[in-house]
């Protein structure tokens, strides 16, 4: 049969591509004429039988939490431990006790010991930094409620490094145990943040506990995978040698193994830490209190401004956390110091400490340190600011962004969405696992085919096709920007830190922080939800695609400069192709990326899956819709995980 | 400062155990505070000579008002907050929640203790079957939800406010996101609706939009006023924004339904007094702002004046703030049987 | 020191790596080449029936080119890899027999090893590097330093002490890591190709330093090379590896005068005799008493250390050996190995 084809069939039709474009074609011709046939397309507030079982489970769940004893004698028992875990935190940054004017410290108090602390762990620049920025908070009029997203990611993230760190040095050391994580690792990694919430507030309610253990649940796999990756990357030279020297597994471990992964350890506490707080944020939807606050309340009041401004108060916290630590590995691969540098540093040390105690004793009793004085308070000409580029922005550029958006609507999401939502179901099916075969191989489109029966079962099918239309069309957008700006920031070292500080803003603002402004250019359209998701997935897609061509061995590209290649030549026939690896992960990423967004783009009106999500959490009638539709996205982000995988292994 | 890193880390502790011990020893402005606010009632009760009303409130405690997304419900809890913090001296939490289910929940985990404005139509009863909430009466407010249109169309088309022949315009309602059908647009996802009922019922041509927010609803009435474009969306009253833009509503056949589950899509929504809803624990605490909460009521109108100013672009606060000086009976009824007033 | 017991006594010693390695050794497959083992059982044979003793004090080289399994023997010899069969006895213990913490002991104070790439520990200062298997044995702190600065005296570190290990040259590091081998005074000492890593010059230097410290401390050494000439100039024995089996065993002068293969001939004949060769291996017995007047070579001279004065002198020089006059090497001795190099050279 091979041998047959191999003679028979002419050349261009041994290439992939080939097929899928006349794939689409006969799909696309396929979709017009059987045009809104079993579509499976149902209300919102329609229940099929499996949403129905899911919808008793919960309310049995529901009924269960006031007497079943693995509620009384477990659940609620660890969601109060936590709870009172964070509280204490709060009480002393954040949160008033009854009747106080201040938590324990004031914020002249707080600023000094954020100060002295990344002084202590890295160094004193640093530290100004951090003081400014935590400053920052507070002249965005953001203090309280940035003390209390500090206080809920502090204590989640001491909860998560104390879950993954010993987890994740087993899983360095041991192979069975690396196994065993692994899969929940990976779909940890792919698992939207909008989907963990509902059946967390089933089981722990809404609150701050809550709120900390869906961080958790976010962050403690990261901290796994970097500690695991600390461990298991380290030279196995000073390993081996320390054996020979006769120590046991405990000395290796403590003197050799940990000491030395310290730096990359550090790494994945300044990536959990950076996790949590962007989760802390988004979990303002399940009742954390915080920055989340003032975006959610923007978001449905009308408050640009001031969601922007909690916004950047939430980058500043982000900076400060992710420089402080970031200070802290590269302090801790220094040479230690000796002699007077010593002395000095510990002086310094010193007198930073005694100036804390001195500010923390003045901010509890000197009224300006203890509450942020009113006078450099400008979250509200901030946020009028704000309001006015935004109304400047919206009404010069109205016609520009309404018709950008309704030309881009007619011509490219519904003709796409008429393709995978209103074509038959059984069409898409078939159609999207041969494309997964010829892509990724017969294993994947099978398991693609399963998945989406599955979809199809829970009786979601219409509403995952309209949100992984809106993913395909934002990951498409995301990757040509990942590789313009990508190829040009991997050759151009210039470009790239003028691009750096976007990156870096674009990757540690929360996803739902964008959501307020998009909305104001865009409204309520699936257009501004796929606009939330580039923005969001872009930085991580160009970092990888950068990271990629400049790893093209600098060699070949001077090769193909010597032969006498072109710069356009250079770029698609030597670099593009040779980072043909990382293309593929940062599709891969940014298809994870744009889906975690995307579904958030319920809140502005994108509809999909999303919207059913969350008019789950607020009807409780609904609530088995909700979590049907969370498992839809589980399995959506399972096939276009594995699709993804596969294409990049055969490549 | 490898070798010493760790040495010096342990020294960090007790470093800040020292300064929170030291910082213990001095006067608190928390101590201040208290005593400012004593000093303050002392003066003030011997201005207005009501000493012994002063004297008998008592203790308030900490609670946490559920906040919802939009402006009416604002206005509410910011009035219930302001006499309960300046009354009463209690430590009110605001929390930013979704409505029903959420909040709910969050009033089970003990995460917040008062919903004031309650359109969930008896959502909460399981809630209540389970111990965990109250009804603590209604608070004065009647929700409206209907479809509603920008003036101009209701002049220009007199029969678009008939919601039977709503097909005869579904082409002036076409927009990119719904094709060949008319945008019916609804609100965020927990809002209490029956638009797709409605358009099942009447095998209207139109497509359900979710806009996401109320900020979104009023962004697309206030478009199609100033611009003179189609828009069929969901409002409600009370909201002030109906006092600013003329919208006309579409009407539907009268209501004959409470529970939407049970709606059958031919009649138009209800009229619904609004619910206040406590926690089980606030209501057995004794605390004056149970009575607080449990007194409060007030009016559409009264809701909409301070929603107007929110909008307009005072905080919530100074809204409320010129609302209760502006309205001491009202806000002194609310106050009764807790032992303290306002003046 | 007893001269009739070695210090390490190894005997059909087999590490298989591969999906069955229990499954080779005493079965007929063990007889395949490596290539037939691979494609019929999916093994391969790294260590392959090695047996040989080693003296006390002596330096015992194991040659072989990457992959030949050298590195892999090394590691089996102190179970760093457990081998598959075979025997090992290191001063008369029963390496395999000894339990995990028996094991440790005999780590922590009879053998010791220096690695290819030093294998430092990159967080700690010179001596805590030095210090390390002292401080795993429980040794106090001060007890541990002042024996990890005599170490560090002794292998030329001084004040060094408090350095980091980037902070070194490739060299000094190495001699960390020897320094690091001699803390616990062991009695016997893994090499495994100590030297590769360090650039050409370096390397000679640190060879004079093994054969110095060898000297002054007479220590037993396995010494792992891939490169002949420092095996020559340092081992007492050289074993020559090859795929996993050790193809000879001799002294410089056996393999470079006796190579029982085309292997190691091809090996050897690359080395310039006058290089290897001794001057008891060219000695002609005096035969007519016709002997220079000056003073005698010590018998084992390398050839090439001694040319300047043998052609230097119109007679030949006798030779030494254990105060006994053995014979003489004259110019014709010497012309005659000189002619073979240039040969050698000619020829290649």
């Amino acid at each position: 049969m091979k041998a047959w084809i191999d003679t028979h069939v002419p050349d261009f039709l041994h290439r992939k591509w080939v097929w899928i474009v006349g794939l689409l074609i006969v799909w696309f011709a396929l979709g017009r004429i059987f045009k809104g046939v079993h579509t499976l397309d149902i209300g919102n507030s329609e229940d099929t039988p499996t949403t129905e079982v899911l919808g008793q489970f919960a309310a049995n769940i529901r009924a269960a939490r006031a007497e079943n004893p693995i509620f009384v004698y477990i659940f609620n028992p660890f969601r109060q431990g936590i709870e009172s875990f964070v509280e204490v935190i709060r009480a002393v940054i954040s949160d008033p006790a009854p009747g106080a004017l201040i938590p324990v410290i004031g914020w002249f108090g707080i600023l000094a010991i954020i100060g002295f602390l990344v002084f202590a762990t890295s160094n004193w620049r640093t530290s100004l930094l951090s003081m400014v920025l935590i400053f920052g908070c507070g002249v965005l009029g953001m203090w309280t409620y940035s003390m209390d997203t500090l206080a809920l990611t502090l204590g989640a993230v001491v909860l998560s490094l104390a879950i993954a760190l010993p987890i994740g040095i087993w899983a360095g050391l041991n192979d069975r145990v690396m196994r065993a994580v692994r899969p929940v690792l990976d779909l940890a990694q792919i698992l939207p943040t909008l989907v963990y919430l509902a059946p967390l507030a089933l089981v722990f309610l809404i609150g701050i506990a809550a709120s900390t253990i869906a961080t958790m649940i976010y962050s403690i796999p990261i901290g796994i995978r970097i500690t695991a990756h600390a461990i298991r990357s380290l030279q196995n030279g000073p390993i081996e040698a320390a054996e020979s020297m006769g120590s046991t597994r405990w000395q290796k471990l403590t003197k050799v193994q940990l000491p030395m992964a310290k730096r990359t350890i550090i790494l994945g506490v300044n990536q959990t830490t950076l996790a949590a707080l962007s989760f802390v944020v988004i979990a303002a939807l399940i009742g954390a209190p915080g920055l989340g606050e003032p975006v959610l309340q923007a978001l449905s009041i009308r408050n640009i401004g001031d969601g922007v401004t909690a916004g950047l108060a939430v980058v500043f916290l982000a900076i400060m956390l992710d420089r402080s630590t970031t200070a802290a590995v590269a302090r801790s691969n220094q040479i230690p110091l000796t002699g007077k540098p010593l002395l000095i540093r510990r002086l310094s040390l010193g007198a930073a400490a005694i100036a804390t105690i001195v500010a923390v004793m003045m901010s509890r009793q000197q009224l300006w340190a203890a509450i942020f004085p009113e006078t450099l308070n400008f979250r509200e000409p901030i946020g009028d600011w704000f309001d006015a580029i935004t109304e400047w922005f919206t009404t010069t550029f109205y016609f520009l962004t309404t018709s950008f958006n309704e030309v881009f609507t007619l011509n490219i999401l519904n003709p796409i969405e008429y393709l995978l939502a209103d074509a038959p179901w059984y069409l898409t099916i078939i159609m999207i696992s041969v494309i997964a075969a010829i892509i990724g191989g017969r294993a994947v489109a099978v398991l693609s085919a399963v998945l989406l029966l599955l979809i199809v079962w829970i009786g979601l099918w219409n509403d995952t096709m309209i949100t992984l239309t809106q993913v395909l069309i934002a990951t498409t957008i995301v990757m040509v920007i990942g590789v313009v700006l990508g190829v040009a920031a991997g050759r151009n070292e210039k470009f790239e830190r003028v691009l750096k500080p976007f990156l870096d803003a674009g990757q540690t603002l929360p996803a739902f922080v964008y959501l307020v402004p998009v909305l104001a250019l865009f409204g309520p359209t699936r257009f501004a939800a796929i606009v939330c998701g580039v923005f969001y997935a872009a930085p991580v897609v160009v970092r990888v695609v950068a990271d990629g061509v400049r790893g093209v061995p600098k060699e070949m590209v001077e090769a193909a400069i010597s032969s006498g290649s072109s710069t356009t030549q250079v770029v698609t026939k030597v670099q593009l192709p040779a980072s043909k690896k990382s293309l593929l992960l940062g599709a891969n990423q940014g298809l994870i990326f744009v889906l975690a967004v995307v579904v958030i783009g319920g809140l502005v009106g994108a509809g999909g899956l999303g919207y059913l999500v969350l008019q789950g959490a607020s009807k409780p009638e609904l609530q088995g819709k909700g979590l049907a539709a969370g498992l839809a996205i589980v399995l959506l982000g399972i096939v276009m995980d594995r699709i993804a995988h596969a294409s990049a292994r055969r490549s | 400062m490898r070798r010493n890193l760790t040495k010096r880390m342990a020294v960090l502790p007790l470093l800040a155990a020292a300064g929170l011990v030291l910082a213990g020893c001095g006067d608190s402005v928390n101590d201040a505070a208290t005593e400012t606010a004593t000093e303050e009632a002392a003066v003030a009760t011997e201005e207005e000579a009501a000493t012994e009303e002063a004297a008998e409130v008592a203790a308030c405690g900490d609670w946490a008002i559920a906040m919802h997304g939009w402006v009416g419900y604002t206005a509410s809890a910011q009035v219930v907050a302001e006499v309960a913090q300046d009354a009463l001296g209690c430590t009110i939490e605001q929390t930013q929640l979704e409505e029903a289910g959420v909040s709910y929940d969050a009033m089970e985990a003990g995460s917040i203790d008062v919903i004031v404005e309650d359109w969930g139509g008896g959502r909460w009863q399981e809630w209540v079957d389970r111990g965990a909430i109250q009804e603590v009466g209604t608070n004065g407010n009647v929700g409206l939800i209907g479809m509603y249109v920008p003036q101009w169309m209701a002049d220009e088309y007199p029969d678009i406010t008939d919601g039977t022949k709503l097909n005869d315009y579904a082409d002036l309602f076409q927009t990119p996101e719904t094709g060949d059908k008319g945008a019916w647009y609804e609100g965020p996802p927990g809002y209490t609706t029956i638009g797709e009922k409605i358009i099942d019922a009447y095998g209207l041509n139109y497509q359900v939009v979710s806009t996401g927010s109320e900020a979104a609803l009023i962004e697309l009435f206030t478009q199609a006023a100033d611009n003179k474009t189609a828009a069929l969306g969901y409002f409600y009253e009370p909201q002030n924004f109906l006092a600013q833009v003329d919208l006309a509503r579409v009407n539907f056949p009268a209501n004959d339904w409470t529970d939407p589950a049970e709606a059958s899509g031919l009649t138009d929504y209800p009229e619904s007094p609004l619910m206040k809803l406590a926690t089980t624990e606030l209501v057995e605490s004794g605390s004056p702002f149970a009575t607080l909460v449990a007194n409060f009521n007030w009016t559409n109108d009264d809701q909409n004046m301070v929603a107007a100013d929110i909008e307009g672009g005072m905080t919530p606060q100074e809204a409320a703030q010129k609302w209760i000086a502006a309205n001491k009976d009202t806000v002194n009824s609310w106050l009764a049987g807790t032992g303290a007033s306002i003046s | 020191m007893t001269t009739s017991d070695p210090a390490i006594s190894v005997r059909n010693l087999w590490k298989v790596f591969g999906p069955t390695p229990n499954a080779i050794v005493g079965t007929p497959d063990a007889k395949l080449s490596r290539p037939e083992l691979l494609e019929k059982t999916g093994c391969v044979a790294a260590v392959n029936n090695v047996s040989f003793d080693v003296a006390d004090g002596e330096v015992f080289v194991v040659m072989g080119l990457s992959g030949s399994g050298k590195s892999t023997l090394v590691r089996c010899l102190t179970r760093l890899i457990e081998p598959t069969s075979g025997e090992v006895f290191i001063e008369g213990e029963d390496i395999l027999a000894a339990s995990k913490a028996r094991l440790r002991e005999l780590r922590r104070t009879k053998f010791s090893m220096v690695f290819q790439h030093f294998g430092l520990l990159p967080h700690r200062s010179i001596i805590d590097n030095i210090a390390y298997s002292l401080e795993v044995n429980g040794v106090k702190k001060n007890k541990r330093h002042a024996r990890a600065n005599e170490v560090i005296e002794l292998v030329g570190l001084t004040g060094y002490a408090n350095h980091y290990p980037e902070q070194l040259s490739g060299g000094m590091q190495q001699r960390v890591g020897l320094a690091r081998a001699l803390a616990v005074d062991p009695e016997v000492m893994f090499l495994d190709e100590p030297f590769s890593a360090l650039d050409p010059l370096i390397r000679r230097d640190m060879q004079n330093e093994i054969v110095r410290l060898h000297d002054d401390l007479n220590k037993t050494m396995v010494f792992i090379t891939h490169d002949l000439a420092e095996a020559m100039r340092i081992g007492d024995r050289i074993a020559i590896m090859r795929d996993g089996a050790i193809v000879q065993v001799g002294t410089p002068t056996e393999l470079v005068l006796n190579p029982a293969d085309d292997y190691v001939a091809d090996f050897t004949n690359d080395i310039p005799k006058s290089h290897v060769l001794r001057v008891a291996d060219i000695a002609v017995p005096i035969t007519d008493g016709h002997v220079s007047t000056s003073q005698p070579i010590p018998h084992d001279a390398i050839v090439r250390s001694i040319m300047h004065r043998v052609m230097s002198d119109p007679d030949p020089i006798s030779i030494v050996k254990n105060g006994q006059i053995i014979g003489c090497v004259g110019r014709d001795e010497l012309l005659t190995v000189f002619a073979e190099d240039v040969n050698e050279e000619l020829n290649a």
